[in-house]
Formats: structure tokens, C-alpha cells, sequence
């Protein structure tokens, strides 16, 4: 009885709390790349099984004014809230939820910033990548383990829609989305589409397979590839993270 | 793949009036902001989707458009709504917002690198509470007071 009693006296004294603030879902989505799988920019039909990520010192950031990453300067930010991350399989919906902040002030969450970072739980990885590759008749499963750790900032989602924008007893949401294509490059783009010229892709890392597989982490294959595709390899990584359609500035974590 | 947006100030209307039989033609110059959107190969984004947001309400689209073939787009900020105004530009998987200071009516806003935009963000409204929450909440404040209250009389006068 006393329980039922305190619930509503709690319930009374919340409420206005709870009206005042919001809720902001804080999702990670690797886009139809990764749910359905595509074919690289040279022509490997890439299938993933797990694309898991480690997520920490996540943030939404209200900033004034308005970040943009493709300037210099750091964000003026105004408010702040976090979440403490965890691993997310990109595999696994569309988008995946990462966390929810409840009793966020309202305003506008018009930045989102990150870390990647190696995990034990991901053997060693901030990013892990396991599928299978196929080309003619040469199947090729692999798993790609980026053994090195990021650090994201990102100004407003841009998509169809606006978000971030919270209201009083509201919800919003941000999305921290990772663009697979500019690592592998996209076949259905023309081949000097500038994300091709960019891109990776898949053959220089499926010249390393051994035995029919192929199980690398990012500092073997730094070392492997040829000087001007390892950089490639380490400009495309930096450039997987945005938010929407929207830039993010990235740092390599030492 | 970056863009570059490009705001500059223009007079729309230039020109010279013009008569007709029966009707009276005439001008005025009226500023406006030209939209210059590229990517960062130097390409315009030719006819890409344009969405401006004003100052005060930036969850709703003020004016949707597109660019024309050269990645230009051109708007009149309504001149009561001094502040940031904000224009998304997307084309393909591609997208960049640009924000605009527009501080006075006639403030040149023209530059390759426009400064750090005095975005005022709006306060959000306060926060304002529905009549049945209201209700609610005073109802739950007595009835978990009183109920409180009378749990703990009960146990002060239980017989032991």
C-alpha cells in the first residue's frame, strides 16, 4: 500500500520534470549497404553477416552557433547530453537504437559526436566486419577488424527530414550513420564517380587472402597494401561516419 | 564529398517600367540571397532539392525549391525574421546545410566565406502543461499526501 501511495506522490512531483524534458534516441544504421549488401566498386558482390561497432562517450550537442565540420573551429555548445555507448551490430535493424536519454532539456540536438574504440568484446576491434565476398566463381568469406579508434564530430543530421529539434515532453531522434560505400565504392556508379576515385575497394584486400579466406585486422593491412591504397584504406575508414547525409570531422584516436 | 554553398546578395527586379494599355507596370528592388551549391570537385549540384528554414521555426520548411543547372538557387528572407536562416541542400545520398545571418533588412551578406552565423536558436516554449495534466498532477499530489499520510496514521494507532 505504502508503494502504491509514494508511486503517485512520485508520479505528482515528476510530473512537471517529465513535461519540461524530453526524450532523444540516439540510433546507429548502416543503410541498405550493409542490410542488403551491394557490389564494390570493382565488382565483388559484398554479403555481411556482422558489421559491430564500439560505440563510447557518445554526446547530442545543442551548439550556437550551428557546428559545421567542414569548417574549422570547435562547437560552441550550449547543452549537452551523453550516453555511454556499447556494441551495436549494424546488421541487426534499421536503424539499430543505441540508447535512449531521458529527461533531456528541449532545444535543438543540431551536432552528435562519438568514439569508436577497440573493444576485448570485439576481439581486439572498434570495428568489426564478417561477410562473404563473391566474384565470378571465387567466394571469398572474410572478417576485417579495424584495430584502431575514432573520434567523430558531426554537425546536424541532414535527410528528408530535420531532427534533433526537442520538444517539451517530446521525443527526437539523431543518427550517427556509417556510409559503407566509401570504403568499397559503389558498382552501380560510374567508375569516375569521385566516391569510386576515393574508395578503397575490395580487390586490394581480397589479394591478401589466404587459404580461400580472408582474416586481417587494419594495422596488417596497413602494412600490406601499397603506400597509396593504405592511404586510401585509412581516408575511407575516416570518411564511413556521418550523420545522415551529413559531414563529420574525424580524428584518429592515438 | 564536401559542397560549397555560397550566399551573396542580389536585387531582384532591375529594370525599366513598362506601360500597357489599361495597365500600370512598375518595379522595386528588393534584396535576395543567391545559393551557390557545388560538390567539392568544383560540379554544381545541378537541380538539387533546396529547403529553406527561418529563424523561428526550424522544424518547418519555409520555402522548398530547387537549383537551377548551374547550382544556383535564389530566396527573400522575410525581413521581420532577422536572425539565422538555414538552407539544406541535397542531391543523390548528398547533403550540406549552409546557415545565413540575416541581422538587418539590408545587410550585405556577400562572401566566399560567410562568418560564423549569429544563429539564434529558439527558446524553446515553455514548457506548457495541458489542463488534464494539471489536474493530474494536483490529484496525484493530494491523493499521494493524504494516502501517505493516512498509511502512517494507521500504523501509529495499530493495535500491537
Amino acid at each position: 500500500m505504502f508503494v502504491f501511495w509514494g508511486s503517485i506522490l512520485i508520479f505528482g512531483l515528476m510530473a512537471p520534470v517529465w513535461a519540461a524534458t524530453g526524450q532523444l534516441h540516439i540510433e546507429a544504421n548502416g543503410e541498405d549497404f550493409i542490410r542488403q549488401g551491394f557490389v564494390s566498386k570493382d565488382g565483388w558482390a559484398l554479403e555481411f553477416s556482422q558489421v559491430k561497432l564500439h560505440f563510447t562517450q557518445v554526446s547530442a550537442l545543442q551548439t550556437d552557433p550551428p557546428f559545421n565540420p567542414d569548417q574549422g573551429g570547435s562547437p560552441t555548445i550550449k547543452q549537452r547530453v551523453d550516453l555511454p555507448g556499447g556494441v551495436v551490430d549494424l546488421k541487426g535493424a534499421e536503424p539499430v537504437l543505441l540508447g535512449t536519454v531521458t529527461g533531456a532539456p528541449p532545444g535543438f540536438y543540431n551536432a552528435l559526436s562519438w568514439q569508436l574504440t577497440p573493444t576485448p568484446e570485439l576481439g581486439g576491434a572498434s570495428l568489426l566486419l564478417v561477410g562473404t565476398a563473391t566474384k565470378g566463381n571465387v567466394r571469398l568469406p572474410f572478417q576485417i577488424k579495424v584495430d584502431q579508434g575514432y573520434r567523430v564530430l558531426c554537425g546536424e543530421y541532414i535527410g528528408e527530414e530535420r531532427r534533433g529539434i526537442l520538444q517539451p515532453g517530446g521525443t527526437a531522434r539523431l543518427e550517427a550513420t556509417f556510409h559503407f560505400d566509401h570504403l568499397f565504392g559503389d558498382g552501380e556508379q560510374d567508375a569516375n564517380d569521385s566516391l569510386n576515385q576515393e574508395a578503397l575497394g575490395f580487390a586490394p584486400l581480397a589479394a591478401l587472402a589466404e587459404g580461400g579466406r580472408l582474416e586481417v585486422t587494419y594495422s596488417q593491412v596497413h602494412k600490406q597494401l601499397s603506400p597509396a591504397d593504405a592511404e586510401k584504406l585509412s581516408q575511407a575508414l575516416q570518411g564511413l561516419a556521418h550523420t545522415g547525409e551529413g559531414h563529420c570531422r574525424v580524428e584518429v584516436l592515438e | 564529398m564536401m559542397r560549397t554553398l555560397l550566399p551573396s546578395l542580389l536585387l531582384w527586379g532591375l529594370g525599366m517600367p513598362v506601360w500597357a494599355h489599361g495597365v500600370e507596370l512598375g518595379f522595386s528592388t528588393t534584396p535576395a540571397i543567391e545559393v551557390q551549391a557545388r560538390y567539392d570537385t568544383g560540379q554544381p549540384m545541378a537541380k538539387a532539392q533546396v529547403t529553406v528554414f527561418a529563424p523561428g521555426d526550424p522544424g518547418v520548411a519555409w520555402l522548398t525549391g530547387q537549383t537551377d543547372g548551374e547550382g544556383r538557387f535564389w530566396f527573400r528572407p522575410d525581413p521581420a525574421q532577422l536572425g539565422a536562416w538555414q538552407v539544406r541542400v541535397r542531391q543523390g545520398g548528398h547533403g550540406g546545410m549552409l546557415t545565413i545571418p540575416v541581422t538587418t533588412p539590408a545587410e550585405d551578406v556577400m562572401g566566399d566565406e560567410p562568418e560564423a552565423p549569429d544563429l539564434k536558436i529558439p527558446a524553446s516554449p515553455p514548457a506548457s502543461l495541458s489542463p488534464w495534466l494539471r489536474l493530474g498532477m494536483a490529484a496525484s499530489w493530494v491523493w499521494g499526501l493524504v494516502g501517505t499520510a493516512l498509511f502512517f496514521a494507521r500504523k501509529t494507532h495499530a493495535p500491537s
